[in-house]
């Protein structure tokens, strides 16, 4: 049953994110990769991690995308154009589309050669009690605690740098 | 099969159907309450007092043309109502209504154990169709899932009504999402648990022999801003911006029709249902009321307090006319949002007192 479970999800989980990058219309990229984040969460869930899952849906899905989303949906960008003009031949030419065929090639194969010298690790036992919430706060805030309030400082900056770009000078 | 799982599955397709007839009778209710407030009589040809307008409605709404705009995207506006509906209905999943119980106390009463020998079950089962441990997480979740029912919606319909009231419900959801998750985050540190049926035991019993222990009396501007945010969560007046009829036509759901429609209709009650069963579970004390019941009924106190705080949303539409959009905003980043943060750092001080961690 697990097992069974952890195929679909993982396939689900896959499939959304290439189709992710194959589509045109920004809207149903956003939407499928809104998919892959609820697969995965359902990977978590398998692992016996349910805070984990749940707070992966909080904040990618239940945020994040959000604001994707609404991004997506101000610019109202229908599909994405195949650019034409001297930059688009630049970059859309047949001379970078064939490089960068080569390069994903070379990427493909340096993956398959690493997932093939790859050896499994044991996991600590079959049946993985699950993660206490008590347990994760107690690593984050008592464990961790400086990179965690490291990490706050660093969006506080990020988030008052976004501010300060943003606004308009007042004339 | 294992009694014990047939009981739960019984119990499962209970909630569900109770869940279904709830918007059903609240429809009615709504219908009545307003008639009532504005000195009219409502829906009263409809069967004995109009009780069965309700079904009225719904033959009505299946017998309407399903319509779709030409600009619409087809599969996105297919998909909204069906991820709305869906959401409502699986975020009750984890609350619970009533204690655990294995029956016995209900099968004499009803003569069950003289007809068909039903004593009881062996083990007590949960009154709810899944007891998590991180439970008041999985329906924060799902709520915030639910936002993108109304977005799709209002994006898919190409329509600018539409589109404005996706915008408008968006904005509002996530601003009103953090005080709501701030509010109910005070009760997680005095019980000390995110699961909602431990949440509902830790509040049993009385203070000075007759006072509930329920966490509103602890948490009384908790329970008032989960109540305000809940109310904007749900998008009802006086916070129903997303679908303002004097400026949005019918804000997101303007080009839906029929089924569709009714979708969202129905969504729109159940996550009414689903706050206003959680507020009981987190604030009035679930299933435990001023004076106890027998073992097995405490579902009614449930019930009644749930009615009461619905009686009260619905009140609350009739009454109070709609505050200015940005005027919501602002109540709700100025106001609401440094009370609820006042409130968790006063709690998380007394709490940590009391508990001594």
């Amino acid at each position: 049953m697990d097992a069974l479970l952890f195929w679909i999800l993982a396939a689900g989980a896959v499939t959304a994110s290439v189709l992710v990058i194959g589509q045109r219309n920004p809207m149903r990229s956003v939407l499928l990769l809104i998919v892959s984040f609820v697969a995965l969460a359902g990977l978590y869930v398998l692992l016996g991690s349910p805070f984990a899952a749940v707070i992966q849906i909080i904040i990618y899905t239940g945020a994040i995308m959000v604001l994707f989303l609404f991004v997506v949906m101000l610019l109202n960008v229908p599909t994405e154009e195949i650019p034409i003009g001297r930059a688009a031949r630049l970059l859309g030419g047949a001379a970078p589309r064939r490089f960068g065929a080569v390069i994903s090639a070379v990427l493909a194969l340096e993956l398959f050669w690493a997932i093939g010298r790859m050896t499994v690790l044991n996991m600590p036992g079959g049946d993985v009690k699950p993660t206490e919430v008590h347990d994760i706060g107690v690593r984050l805030f008592r464990d961790y605690a400086f990179a965690f309030e490291a990490t706050s400082v660093l969006i506080l900056v990020a988030m008052v740098g976004a501010v300060i770009l943003a606004r308009k000078e007042p004339r | 099969m294992n009694p014990q799982i047939i009981a739960q599955l019984i119990v499962i397709g209970f909630t569900f159907f109770m869940l279904l007839n709830s918007a059903a009778i609240l429809v009615y209710m709504e219908r009545k309450v307003a008639a009532f407030v504005q000195q009219r009589y409502g829906p009263y040809l409809v069967g004995p007092k109009g009780l069965l307008q309700p079904l009225a409605d719904i033959i009505k709404l299946i017998m309407k043309e399903e319509l779709r705009p030409k600009s619409a995207d087809a599969f996105l506006f297919y998909l909204a109502p069906i991820i709305s509906a869906a959401a409502a209905f699986s975020a009750f999943a984890v609350v619970p209504w009533g204690a655990d119980t294995d029956f016995s106390t209900l099968a004499r009463l009803l003569f069950l154990d003289k007809l068909f020998g039903f004593k009881g079950l062996e083990h007590p089962i949960h009154l709810a169709v899944a007891d998590v441990n991180v439970g008041l997480l999985v329906i924060f979740s799902i709520t915030a899932m639910g936002v993108y029912g109304i977005v799709l919606a209002g994006w898919s319909s190409n329509s600018k009504y539409s589109l404005l009231g996706a915008l408008r419900a968006s904005a509002q959801m996530i601003s009103y999402e953090i005080s709501y998750g701030l509010s109910f985050a005070a009760v997680i540190m005095l019980a000390g648990s995110l699961s909602l049926g431990t949440i509902v035991d830790a509040q049993a019993g009385y203070w000075f022999g007759f006072i509930p222990k329920w966490y509103v009396f602890i948490q009384p501007l908790g329970f008032l801003i989960f109540l305000t945010a809940g109310v904007a969560e749900t998008n009802r007046a006086p916070f129903d911006f997303p679908e303002a009829e004097q400026e949005l036509v019918a804000g997101y759901h303007t080009e839906y029709s029929s089924m569709s429609f009714a979708m969202f209709f129905l969504a729109e009650y159940v996550n009414m249902v689903t706050v206003s069963a959680v507020a009981t579970d987190l604030f009035l004390g679930g299933w435990h009321g001023p004076f106890p019941l027998p073992d097995g009924f405490g579902w009614i106190w449930f019930l009644l307090k749930v009615l009461a705080l619905l009686f009260f949303y619905i009140w609350m539409r009739w009454t109070l006319p709609r505050y200015r959009y940005d005027q919501l905003m602002e109540f709700g980043w100025k106001w609401l949002l440094p009370a609820a943060v006042l409130n968790l750092l006063v709690s998380a001080y007394v709490a940590l007192r009391v508990n001594g961690w």
